[in-house]
């Protein structure tokens, strides 16, 4: 048992998880999304009750990311935004994260 | 509607703050906007590089506050109401490098007043865990944005007030920290203005390097820094660092 092994693979394991938790927050950052003068979260919650609510209405109310209503009228137009900026980040933190896998 | 960034930057003995404006000026205008206001002294002004189209605005800063018993030149911020010549504003502090065009998009919101609640420690410790040190949730002032109305106006009154008063109000809210800081100049006044229920804010936290993280590189893209002998990077995200040496890098 080599102890320096083990500390390197300690500290690597750190360093893979810090470097993780920032590509993730760096995510969760770039979903945030400027959409008629109100922000919103591209996230899985938002894009799921968006297409929930656009199959059975045409215009329909959300709330933003501080909790004021929203009216949508064009639901079409706000899910491919949605999807489109959750999907950009989604894909850059994938990007990332395969170097974290390269390096064990 | 005009919009537009701020910036304060006054030089102090110790910390040559303009040469971070010079690099945090060059991110706004690539990611953010081309149209910058800053704030500084003629002094400082002088030893600027040339940075192209800027306004400039030039006051006598107030002295006095100090940090690591260095002296710090930041108590201005609560004029920035009057100092801004945009109707939406976004306050930056020149520390701020943004990496990323995610701010870019708040200059087209409706909301008249954000500011973030949170931070994001890059070297995994929770090191900004405020709670620990007060009683009053803190905000960051590390960025800012509003816009000019009423109800904007009165928040910068009461900053104001809290600025006159603040020996009482850091009494008051047990606040750990002796000098005088921003962050918690907006939190009381957001709170007090707001009638103490809350307030809106910017919906991610400030991905921020503690001051013992040593910058190593910079890009246009990206930063490294140094912290326990290890190097670590972000690219394309925006990053709040707290170690002024950063200007020497």
């Amino acid at each position: 048992m080599d102890i320096h092994e083990l500390k390197k693979q300690s500290d690597l394991s750190y360093d893979t998880a810090v470097a993780k938790r920032n590509a993730l927050e760096k995510a969760r950052s770039r979903q945030v999304m400027a959409y008629k003068g109100q922000l919103f979260r591209a996230d899985a919650e938002t894009i799921c009750l968006v297409r929930t609510l656009k199959e059975s209405l045409d215009t329909f109310c959300v709330l933003d990311t501080n909790h004021n209503p929203v009216e949508i009228t064009d639901p079409t137009e706000f899910l491919e935004k949605l999807i489109g900026r959750n999907q950009e980040s989604l894909n850059a933190y994938k990007q990332i994260y395969q170097t974290f896998t390269r390096k064990g | 509607m005009s919009k537009g960034v701020l910036l304060f930057c006054f030089d102090t003995e110790h910390t040559r703050y303009h040469r971070i404006l010079e690099r945090c000026v060059k991110l706004v205008r690539k990611n953010i906007s081309d149209e910058i206001t800053v704030i500084t002294d003629f002094l400082t002004y002088q030893r600027m590089n040339p940075m192209g189209n800027i306004n400039y605005r030039f006051i006598e800063p107030e002295l006095g506050n100090k940090k690591n018993g260095q002296e710090w030149r930041n108590v201005d911020r609560h004029m920035a109401y009057e100092l801004s010549p945009y109707d939406t504003t976004l306050v930056m502090d020149i520390d701020y490098f943004c990496f990323s065009d995610n701010l870019r998009q708040l200059l087209d919101t409706e909301h008249d007043f954000l500011v973030p609640d949170t931070a994001h420690d890059l070297t995994g410790r929770n090191t900004f865990d405020q709670r620990r040190w007060s009683m009053i949730p803190m905000v960051w002032a590390t960025l800012l944005l509003f816009k000019k109305n009423n109800r904007v106006s009165k928040i910068f009154d009461t900053v104001k007030y809290i600025k006159q008063h603040y020996s009482y109000f850091a009494e008051m809210y047990r606040i750990y920290a002796r000098n005088l800081r921003n962050d918690y100049l907006f939190a009381i006044a957001l709170q007090q203005i707001n009638g103490f229920v809350g307030y809106e804010k910017l919906p991610f936290a400030l991905p921020t390097l503690p001051p013992d993280c040593e910058v190593v590189k910079m890009t246009d893209t990206g930063l490294a820094w140094k912290h326990n002998d290890q190097i670590s990077c972000v690219e394309n995200q925006d990053v709040h660092v707290l170690n002024k040496e950063v200007a020497d890098v």
